[in-house]
């Protein structure tokens, strides 16, 4: 049986985190090579976390599932870049080490002392849907108490000045093309039952497969994007009221019904 | 949680450097041939003429579409082989839920470098716009659903190194917990310019053919490969009338925390993960034939992953299969998995290929001869970039 996904704490961001932002969770300086996109998955984390107010203990045991659409771009093109600029022989090994998608899962793991099971997605539209998936699958298997759902969305340079010569070039897969593209992160910690500080449930996720390839959904972002079902998410959570989120675009079917969660 | 749960594998596939179908590719096992070869070909790098690889023969990549890539293709290819063997095809299955659990690390990352150079040197043309429309549209394990023609989830597992034992142990899972009748899982990768690069710059590639657990080891050579395992629920594959290949009985999975592209040096996570698989299968060190490691033959892998199989797996018989396959990075844990199966299958253990004289530093010796096996479990586990451990227990056809 698949668990409903209990969420104790959740954050959102679109745009980029100061890293002091995350002063009051971490020490700041631990940051400094980060790159952007996994600095705004951790400040959601922690936020996320704070809400949660779990102990340390609770924190060592929990799971990480991160969803990241296209994967570390910046840290993937820095990479390239040293290739093209400086040739293979002097490209930067510090860059391809951050270019793998269990970069931003390590940062999560490490600074936030989290040892339980981690797993990462990475499947454009479909990653946020698929990181829920991994939760549920976690918790149905007891592999640990709770998970930190994590999305880590990078932009990637190359497809945004393409589009500004070619908007259509790549429908149905690139949406709102005229709009700048932006990073976006978020994190829900959820559980298969509630907790002290469970503010919603999220019940019935489906993920599937469709022949139809016509985008039914107007997302809000540009370029295709994991994110936005995340930004629809946290604009449903911000109103008390049950709610359907169901997206279908580019081959896929992504659903679930989220309803508040009252504490007896 | 201890799970009585057994889930069937109905079919194999497997394409590498030592063979382009399960048989031949456990033959390469026992006999060390394999395919070790400059990559020149398909990397444009002033490493190819220092720094081989294991790849997929050129025979067996003819056939390939342009608009695909090669890990693309080396899944195709390894899947029909899954589907053949089942005696089944996938629109029988169309009616099912038929989930698809793909780890990878190539295809889902923006390693378009061709395109990307052409770009940053003010040579991109229309064609790159094509090629930019491909890396769009075929999310990996969509695409794969799409090919066969399913409906149902599908999941691109991209931790890194570990993805493709991860995909197994995930896809063991959805049909558990009733989200798939059948789910086709396993792992794909392709020799690229960034990781090929990339690890050589990290200096953890070597120029020789890597020499798992030993003293005198110097690193890592890439491969790349596939492997596909058909996993359906009992009912079905008792319904369908399904020949057996083994099962996988349990998973586990666990984070370091430690860094970023080094194992803690006692695989602690890689000990969490797996206590938690043997726990899960209900299972101890006395049942099982062999764990069929990482064995990336890097000074640290090495090191790890030898103190976590004498802390969970005493006594267990250590086969590192990379000496034959190359790290296939996330494919590796399916095409060891799949090895794995097929060593249970022949009730046979190959030698660790390319294992030369013991390191005093590990206290483990891996296996040093073909050997012949009773026992009907294995574990395969995998490490990973970011401090990524998963492992997988495997059961024979016939196991009890």
């Amino acid at each position: 049986m698949l668990p409903d996904l209990y969420i104790n704490g959740f954050a959102c961001l679109k745009g980029d985190a100061d890293a002091t932002q995350c002063a009051p969770y971490l020490d700041v300086r631990s940051l400094r090579r980060a790159e952007a996109v996994s600095k705004n998955a951790l400040l959601c984390a922690c936020q996320a976390l704070a809400q949660a107010r779990l102990t340390p203990q609770q924190r060592a045991d929990m799971g990480i599932s991160l969803a990241m659409g296209a994967g570390a771009l910046s840290s993937t093109i820095k990479f390239m870049d040293s290739i093209v600029e400086d040739g293979d022989e002097l490209s930067s090994p510090t860059a391809f080490a951050n270019s793998v998608h269990n970069s931003t899962s390590f940062l999560l793991s490490s600074l936030l002392k989290i040892t339980g099971p981690c797993l990462v997605t990475g499947q454009m539209d479909a990653s946020f849907a698929g990181a829920l998936l991994t939760a549920q699958q976690l918790l149905a298997q007891n592999m640990c108490p709770q998970v930190l759902v994590t999305l880590a969305e990078d932009v990637n340079p190359l497809l945004a000045q393409v589009l500004q010569k070619e908007p259509h070039r790549f429908d149905p897969y690139v949406y709102q093309p005229q709009l700048p593209p932006v990073r976006v992160a978020g994190a829900l910690v959820v559980s298969a039952a509630p907790t002290d500080t469970t503010r919603a449930v999220l019940k019935n996720i489906t993920l599937a497969r469709t022949d139809d390839t016509a985008a039914h959904t107007q997302p809000q972002l540009a370029v295709q994007s994991c994110a936005h079902s995340l930004l629809l998410l946290a604009d449903y959570l911000q109103t008390p009221q049950t709610f359907d989120l169901q997206e279908q675009f580019a081959g896929m079917i992504f659903a679930l019904r989220g309803e508040p969660y009252v504490h007896p | 949680m201890t799970s009585s749960f057994k889930v069937p594998v109905a079919g194999l596939g497997l394409l590498c450097a030592c063979g382009s179908d399960v048989s031949s590719a456990f033959d390469g096992a026992l006999t060390g041939r394999a395919y070790f070869a400059l990559p020149a070909a398909r990397v444009c790098s002033t490493y190819t003429s220092k720094f081989p690889v294991f790849m997929v023969p050129p025979a067996d990549c003819e056939g390939k579409p342009a608009d695909i890539t090669y890990s693309q293709f080396f899944f195709v290819q390894a899947a029909k082989q899954a589907f053949a063997q089942a005696g089944i095809t996938p629109q029988q299955l169309n009616a099912k839920r038929v989930g698809v659990v793909v780890g990878a690390s190539v295809h889902p990352s923006f390693h378009c470098f061709e395109i990307y150079k052409n770009w940053k040197t003010g040579h991109f043309t229309s064609t790159d716009v094509d090629g930019l429309y491909d890396y769009l549209s075929s999310p990996l394990a969509q695409w794969i659903s799409q090919y066969f023609g399913f409906s149902g989830p599908f999941q691109t597992v991209v931790t890194a190194c570990a993805g493709g034992t991860d995909a197994v142990g995930l896809a063991k899972s959805w049909i558990e917990t009733g989200l798939c009748d059948a789910v086709l899982c396993g792992g794909t990768d392709e020799i690229s310019q960034s990781p090929y690069d990339g690890f050589i710059r990290l200096l953890v590639s070597t120029p020789q053919r890597c020499k798992p657990f030993s003293k005198n080891r110097t690193g890592i050579n890439l491969g790349e490969g596939a492997a596909a395992l058909l996993l359906t629920h009992p009912q079905l594959a008792k319904d369908l009338h399904l020949p057996c290949q083994g099962y996988v009985l349990g998973y586990g999975n666990a984070a370091d925390g430690f860094h970023p592209t080094a194992p803690q040096p006692q695989g602690l996570g890689l000990q969490r993960a797996f206590a938690f698989a043997m726990r899960q299968a209900g299972l101890t060190p006395q049942d099982l034939a062999f764990v069929n490691v990482h064995g990336t033959a890097s000074q640290a892998n090495d090191l790890a992953e030898a103190t976590a199989c004498q802390a969970i797996l005493p006594g267990v018989p250590v086969w590192g299969s990379k000496g034959v396959t190359g790290h296939t990075l996330g494919a590796a844990g399916a095409v060891e998995a799949v090895l794995s199966l097929q060593a249970l299958k022949e009730r046979m253990l190959p030698a660790t290929v390319g294992f030369e004289e013991p390191d005093e530093n590990l206290h483990l010796i891996p296996t040093t001869k073909n050997t012949p096996i009773a026992k009907r479990f294995a574990v395969s586990d995998s490490l990973a970039f970011g401090g990524c451990n998963a492992a997988v227990v495997l059961g024979a056809s016939d196991a009890a």
